[in-house]
């Protein structure tokens, strides 16, 4: 059994931000992380970030990854697991894990769970043959594995994760046939967007996939895309098919809850947060004591905000195991201050929206 | 919701079903089953399934008997176009103790007594039917090939479905908030979405009986234990008997789509009716299992889950009109066996309720043998 | 045109119908015979003589539309299935149209098909009201659709199953849902008890979210209003063996 002060789950940006703060004010920390490499999602990202210099923009992602695993590796009282999967979470306070191999047990004091987000997927016939894909998929292969995933693709989403995997499939020599996105408009920033088209690439809105085609020996042969009405409705006749080797699919991320859900901690689904989030007072506590968040976990956000809400979710979780750091409550106010600002534009419309249904206080 | 009904049944698991289908075949009309969620959401959808005639007393024996045989005519009687994945493997109880080995020679001598097939078998034979069993610990094993497990939530369906033919009434997501009562006779039923008048209530609430016994002011000498159950990958058919071991403390079977299904009794479980995971059930699992069928090793676990046994003094179920209010019924205290009973349970329950002569022996499974202090001995329960 | 490409036209369609007075009034026969062929099991089947007595089999039907009383008798009858009932009033929005249809398998009461116009294209969604099968006779569909399209539908097409993979663990297809749902199951919790969706490898991961989606959508139902069903311990699949190595070897 490994007792120790906080446990965080996963070593992506909100959890690596939570255990620097955490580490930072004494307590003993373990981070434990899935992947063979720390980081999550910021080892994929290539691109520069935006944001503000607090968050780090204009760092590509990876440069942020090593910012804060540099940071971190200087404090003894923090440790990093790598491939290490936290598998349960008990009533009685234990944690299970498989780590390297071994089935271990955890007696943690406080907990953070920054475990992140998953793909959603789609339904359509052919939805399971060879060569269809997660956005995210793509991203590793690519960027962390060298590997060139497929020749010619179609994207399915026009959501930042799409616009941004498109250029990158580009820029890795893959040719990206067309963006297709669902809604009327394109949900990703703009600039991304405006990247792909001086490339040539079409987006084509209020479109999607009706049927995905090919052998299950050669996997994925075709695609046809076609309009949809005002009502979501495939319009009968607008079809148009490419023949292409991959499908990516990018329609949105839905919170990894499940740690949350069996600890017992009080969930509230949220369409714009993408799917069931936990409630959370504003300082990333959840309705279970000593259990925080941090992260997409709480409802999918960029990068950036996962950083914030990981510091504030490590400094909650320090206060609540008793350690003191001068200037806590400042540095509590100024992480509410830069998530506001995050979140303060019209594209953060729906996570305010999000925040409001799920902040509530457990006083 | 309909506003009164002759018979009201409260419980939707196998139970509950199985009495609304007896006792519809037996003439009774307006009968209403009520589901606080859905059907099987209780012990009946968290249980091994397991359907046995190897028992120690006669009067299981008799019981289980009549079960099984009705759970393998289930398929044209219930007509259910899925099927109850009835897998009639066989059941090997394996002893390891010398005490164990001599309570299991003369269970096999009663069953056989009594017309069941079951057979000793040593420990290569048994290797014979289970090649994955490591017999090292294994002095000998009962047998019977009539044994085996199905699909409880296919098998509730099936009976819930062939009650609602005959002219039954399922009402789910229907919790039950009060029994009324006139004279000191049942009244009525209270629920969340109204009141239906009855003069018959059946209490089939598995773990939670004690619960809506309390509605009517009632104390059953029950309560409900948490036991811990997992399940794996599927993988192709290896292990076609149920096994289990009292003095091993477990029970294994590969279901037909190929997961291995097991438990035990863990120590130390909570009596608040709660049924989250164990922290410290899988290991102890694990490692009884892994001892026993070593290839397992490389099985791996998909799930862990919790449910209710609802245990009498006896360990075996109560079938009786609560002594101190006529028309309230009781079927529950099954103590872990509620499933493979369920068939018996239900003829005997419309029987007892209808007035009609016994087919099987519920006369002995009444509240009196708890005041008299003839409580029934059963040597092969967990 | 009729004969150059078996589609009545407009003026032909128009007089075959009741003026808008006698449709409003119930449901009423509307016969598209508009060729003298040597037939007539329509006049012999109408107990009521809605459709008048022929005194030459060649004749072309005639009905008298104040006798018809919309019993449908005619349409199982008639060979070239060329009679629908119309009722415009049959609720606050919809009419429904009897339909003589000829395949198997036959549409289920509650389904919903696809509406075809006269030339075979999918012109709307209908819902199966009532199936009658009479024996040795054409079998009747009763469809509900929008009042306005009373003279375009006139036949309909089961939907083709949807065999987009729901569940990837166990190969569960929307389909497969899709049917469940219809007999009743309303939770995630009994879908997943039921066809072992979201009990496999990944845990619901996948499936559990779209499973919701279709929920929602039948059910009429917002999301939030569903439940997701339990998350139970563990989060990912681990060796028995592994598990069993815990504290060293019993």
């Amino acid at each position: 059994m490994i007792n120790i002060d906080l446990l965080v789950v996963g070593a992506g940006p909100a959890g690596l931000s939570a255990a620097i703060k955490a580490g930072n004010a004494g307590a003993s920390v373990l981070v434990l992380e899935r992947s063979h490499q720390l980081g999550g999602q910021l080892v994929k990202q290539t691109h520069m970030f935006f944001g503000s210099e607090k968050q780090y923009a204009t760092h590509r992602g990876f440069e942020i990854s090593d910012i804060l695993l540099a940071e971190l590796d200087k404090m003894e009282n923090v440790t990093i697991q790598p491939h290490a999967t936290v598998l349960a979470a008990y009533d009685d306070g234990i944690w299970t894990a498989e780590i390297e191999g071994q089935y271990q047990k955890i007696k943690p004091s406080a907990v953070v769970v920054a475990t992140g987000a998953s793909e959603k997927s789609l339904l359509f016939p052919g939805n399971d043959l060879p060569g269809i894909y997660g956005a995210g998929a793509v991203q590793t292969l690519m960027n962390q594995y060298g590997v060139k995933p497929a020749n010619r693709v179609v994207m399915l989403g026009a959501g930042n994760i799409g616009l941004i995997v498109s250029y990158q499939l580009m820029q890795a020599g893959v040719e990206v046939i067309a963006v297709v996105e669902g809604s009327p408009t394109i949900g990703g920033y703009l600039v991304h967007a405006s990247k792909l088209r001086r490339m040539g690439v079409p987006i084509f809105t209020s479109h999607t996939i009706k049927n995905a085609k090919g052998a299950n020996t050669n996997g994925l042969e075709s695609v046809t895309l076609w309009k949809l009405d005002e009502n979501w409705q495939g319009i009968s006749g607008s079809e148009f098919t490419y023949h292409v080797d991959a499908l990516c699919i990018a329609v949105g991320l839905s919170p990894l809850s499940e740690l949350l859900w069996q600890i017992g901690c009080k969930m509230t689904f949220s369409a714009p947060m993408g799917g069931y989030i936990p409630y959370r007072d504003k300082y990333m506590r959840t309705s279970q004591k000593g259990i925080y968040i941090a992260g997409d976990v709480g409802g999918v956000e960029e990068a950036s905000s996962a950083m914030v809400s990981g510091q504030l979710a490590g400094i909650s979780a320090a206060e609540y195991l008793g350690f003191e750091m001068p200037n806590m409550a400042a540095m509590k106010q100024d992480c509410l201050n830069q998530l506001a600002s995050l979140r303060q534009g019209p594209k953060g419309a729906h996570i305010r929206a999000g925040i409001r249904q799920a902040e509530v206080s457990f006083e | 919701m309909r506003k009164t009904a002759d018979i009201v049944i409260i419980g939707g698991g196998i139970s509950g079903v199985t009495i609304g289908y007896f006792l519809l075949k037996h003439g009774a009309k307006n009968v209403v089953l009520l589901e606080r969620d859905y059907l099987t959401a209780g012990a009946t959808g968290r249980c091994g399934a397991g359907i046995r005639q190897q028992w120690g007393a006669p009067l299981n024996c008799r019981m289980s008997q009549f079960s099984c045989e009705f759970f393998e005519n289930a398929q044209d009687e219930l007509d259910y176009a899925h099927g109850i994945e009835f897998h009639q493997g066989g059941y090997l109880m394996l002893a390891t103790t010398e005490n164990e080995l001599e309570q299991t020679r003369k269970n096999v001598a009663l069953q056989n007594s009594l017309g069941i097939a079951s057979k000793m078998l040593s420990p290569e034979e048994t290797k014979e039917i289970v090649p994955l069993l490591d017999t090292k610990k294994i002095l000998a094993a009962a047998y019977h090939h009539k044994d085996g497990h199905l699909n409880p939530f296919h098998t509730t369906q099936a009976f819930a479905n062939a009650f609602k033919r005959l002219g039954g009434e399922i009402y789910i997501n229907t919790n039950v908030t009060g029994i009324t009562t006139t004279q000191g006779k049942i009244s009525g039923v209270d629920t969340e979405h109204g009141h239906i008048a009855t003069t018959i209530v059946v209490n089939a609430a598995g773990g939670y009986s004690q619960a809506v016994a309390a509605l009517a002011g009632v104390d059953l000498p029950l309560h409900s234990e948490r036991h811990n159950i997992l399940v794996t990958e599927p993988v192709e058919p290896m292990l076609s008997a149920m096994l289990m071991s009292f003095s091993l403390n477990f029970y294994c079977q590969q279901v037909p789509h190929g997961s291995f299904i097991m438990g035990r009794t863990c120590p130390d479980q909570p009596n608040d009716l709660r049924i989250t995971a164990d922290s410290s059930f899988l290991e102890a699992m694990a490692k009884t299992i892994t001892d026993v069928l070593p290839s397992l090793k490389n099985l791996r676990i998909l799930r862990q889950w919790a449910g209710l046994y609802n245990m009498s003094p006896d360990k075996h179920p109560i079938y009786d009109q609560i002594p101190q209010l006529p028309g309230f019924y009781l079927a529950a205290g099954f103590s872990g066996h509620g499933f493979m009973m369920a068939p018996a349970t239900g003829l005997s329950m419309a029987e007892l309720i209808l007035g009609l002569e016994p087919t099987l022996p519920w006369k002995q499974l009444g509240f009196n043998r708890f005041q008299s202090g003839e409580l029934l001995l059963e040597s092969s329960v967990v | 045109m009729l004969e150059k490409t078996g589609v009545p036209t407009e003026t032909q369609i128009d007089s075959a119908f009741p003026n808008e007075t006698r449709l409003n009034e119930g449901p009423v026969a509307v016969i598209e015979c508009f060729q003298p062929i040597p037939c007539n099991p329509c006049a012999m089947a109408c107990p009521r003589q809605a459709i008048l007595p022929f005194a030459d089999i060649n004749d072309v039907p005639v009905m008298d539309n104040d006798k018809c009383n919309g019993c449908g008798l005619c349409v199982m009858k008639c060979p070239g299935l060329a009679i629908i009932v119309v009722d415009i009033n049959w609720s606050e929005t919809k009419a429904l149209i009897k339909l003589p249809y000829e395949f198997r398998p036959l549409p289920q009461k509650g389904q919903i098909l696809h509406a075809l116009d006269r030339e075979g294209h999918p012109i709307a969604n209908a819902e199966v009201i009532n199936v009658i099968v009479p024996a040795n006779k054409t079998p009747v569909i009763s469809i509900a659709v929008d009042k306005d399209l009373i003279k375009k539908v006139r036949n309909i097409c089961i939907p083709e199953d949807n065999d987009s993979i729901v569940c990837r663990c166990s190969d569960i297809t929307v389909a497969d849902i899709q049917s469940f749902i219809a007999q009743g199951y309303t939770s995630v919790d009994e879908l997943k008890r039921i066809t072992r969706l979201g009990m496999g490898a990944c845990q619901g991961r996948t499936c559990i979210p779209l499973v919701m989606r279709e929920l929602s959508t039948a059910l009429k139902k917002p999301i939030s209003e569903l439940t997701s069903g339990t998350h139970r311990p563990i989060v990912k699949s681990m060796k028995l063996g592994d598990v069993a190595a815990y504290g060293g070897k019993s």
